[in-house]
């Protein structure tokens, strides 16, 4: 009862927040300009701005959806799908900074310098990737609800 | 042993109450989340979510991690002056054949079947089509596919298909002749034909995709975006046109399980087996075919003879003409060649679309002609004559309104 509480109460504040990364995503990518704020940096262009955005805007509203009535199954799927969203998103992203680390680039040799393979993981990062362990708690609802 | 009607069904009922458990069916996590996939409310936010992970994970697989990471300094750097320095008789037609222009910086541009023919097959497309058929084989087993047909039924029934067309559509997407294969599930012969005229016109194979992600990066969105129009529209009117039914189906959606590595390594080395066998002599083939026109001057009389189609109806270049034929053996090594011609962006993207939606490939022909027959053939090859008048020149008035042409 208590646990259903604090992931509807935890999953209500994300989904707020997640709404708001994502409105904030997609009034970037209109904007044309990407905006960096301290190791956050909200993307402008079609792509992870204008597409990722629209999921991430989607994101938080399946966890919104999903806090009312906690307990029950299908509102949790709500929540799992949300953070599923999330994980797709933040997953590419972190796909895509791994697989740019990885060569030497055009001047360099085959493979990317120690320095250069690690400059690449430095912040800043996109808001998907600041959403991403905080979705991961649904990974806890998910076992609760293997176990009943 | 002879059993009247009521005796039979006692005998059922019997084997029944021992055999069958009755109870209520707890639904499950996993219940919910597939049916979240199937309504349209929260499936379609889904599917664009698995839409961006698809293309997301094919960009940065095959782009940046092998071909501009791996393959495009392999071919340009060291494979590329070698063959040039070490290859026998420069200058000579053997030579311009099989190595291309000597003064070639990169092999996008010598245009030789060693250098351009290779690295197009090897360095572009094999990296684009690894990505494409291991993402694929990992939604067809982990249960998301059937889940994709039932939700994008009703949209598919309004161009004569049923929710399972998506299967080809998305095949196609990787190489149409294992989608033109996949039409059969397709009950009536009007779907069929629908199916088979679409993905031959507006589907862009895996290795097209590749390099089009190559040529054309920023203004690739906007190619796909006006063929997934026209798949939509022609598929209308062809639907409105070609008599015969487009039945309902029955789909039996399995749940979601975890898919198995050995099932899914089998199945995409089993595609790429197709590819090696279709894709890459067809590659090789259609750069011999091309260099052999413009050595005998064939190709520049041809171009003179379309110039006023290509020119004036779709403001291209006349030297578009030599792709359009190479694209008759490979799409994707016709879009290669666009590169070393030299058009503004608008052409560009009018000549990427013609390319696109003009003669399917020759392996897809053969596939059409297998399927279809000659009579259905003559059909498609009828609707892709009149989309190509119709689309490539309404591309070339929409530059004209804009005043970019």
């Amino acid at each position: 009862m208590i646990k259903n509480k604090f992931g509807s109460i935890y999953f209500g504040i994300l989904g707020m927040v997640t709404v708001a990364f994502g409105v904030a995503d997609l009034l970037v990518t209109i904007g044309g300009e990407s905006v960096p704020w301290g190791i956050l940096e909200i993307p402008a262009d079609m792509f992870r701005g204008g597409w990722g955005g629209f999921i991430i805007l989607f994101a938080g509203v399946f966890y919104l959806l999903g806090v009312k009535n906690f307990s029950e199954i299908h509102q949790q799927g709500k929540v799992v799908m949300g953070s599923i969203m999330i994980w797709i998103v933040a997953g590419c992203d972190i796909f895509g900074m791994i697989t740019e680390s990885i060569p030497g680039g055009e001047e360099g040799g085959w493979l990317n310098t120690l320095e250069g393979f690690l400059g690449t993981y430095t912040p800043p990062y996109s808001p998907a990737i600041f959403l991403l362990p905080f979705s991961l708690v649904v990974i806890y609802y998910i076992s609760l609800s293997s176990h009943k | 042993m002879k059993l009247t009607f009521d005796e039979r069904w006692n005998l059922i009922e019997k084997i029944s109450k021992r055999t069958v458990t009755f109870g209520k069916y707890k639904h499950t996590l996993k219940d919910a989340i597939g049916e979240l996939t199937v309504k349209p409310l929260t499936g379609i936010p889904v599917a664009i979510a698995v839409l961006y992970g698809f293309w997301s994970f094919f960009s940065s697989f095959a782009g940046t991690l092998f071909t501009d990471g791996f393959f495009v300094k392999l071919f340009d750097f060291h494979y590329l002056p070698w063959i040039q320095q070490h290859f026998p008789g420069a200058g000579g037609w053997l030579y311009y054949i099989l190595v291309g222009d000597p003064a070639a910086g990169n092999c996008f541009e010598a245009f030789g079947v060693l250098t351009s023919g290779l690295f197009v097959a090897i360095g572009v497309v094999l990296p684009a089509i690894v990505a494409f058929y291991l993402l694929l084989t990992l939604l067809e087993d982990m249960g998301y596919m059937p889940r994709l047909a039932v939700l994008i039924d009703t949209v598919l029934h309004k161009i004569g298909l049923h929710g399972y067309a998506i299967v080809p559509s998305i095949l196609s997407l990787g190489c149409n002749v294992p989608a033109c294969a996949a039409c059969r599930i397709l009950e009536t012969k009007k779907e069929r034909f629908i199916m088979l005229t679409l993905l031959a016109v507006f589907i862009p194979c895996g290795a097209q995709l590749g390099i089009m992600r190559e040529v054309i990066p920023e203004t690739m969105g906007l190619v796909l975006l006006y063929l997934l129009i026209g798949y939509f529209i022609f598929g209308f009117v062809l639907n409105k046109v070609i008599p015969g039914e487009s039945p309902e189906i029955l789909i039996d959606v399995p749940p979601y399980q975890m898919p198995l590595l050995r099932n899914v390594g089998m199945k995409v080395w089993i595609r790429l087996k197709g590819f090696f066998r279709t894709a890459i002599p067809f590659v090789l083939l259609g750069c011999t075919v091309v260099n052999i026109l413009y050595l005998s001057g064939a190709m520049d009389w041809i171009a003179n003879v379309l110039s006023p189609v290509l020119s004036g109806w779709f403001g291209v270049p006349k030297e578009t003409i030599g792709p359009l034929i190479a694209a008759f053996l490979r799409k994707d090594l016709a879009v290669a060649q666009l590169s070393a011609i030299e058009m503004s962006k608008y052409q560009m993207i009018t000549s990427v679309v013609l390319i696109s939606i003009y003669f399917p490939c020759v392996a897809t022909f053969v596939m059409m002609l297998k399927e279809e027959g000659g009579k259905g053939l003559l059909g498609s090859m009828t609707t892709m004559v009149a989309v190509v008048t119709l689309y490539g020149g309404l591309l070339h008035l929409i530059w004209i309104l804009l005043g970019v042409a």
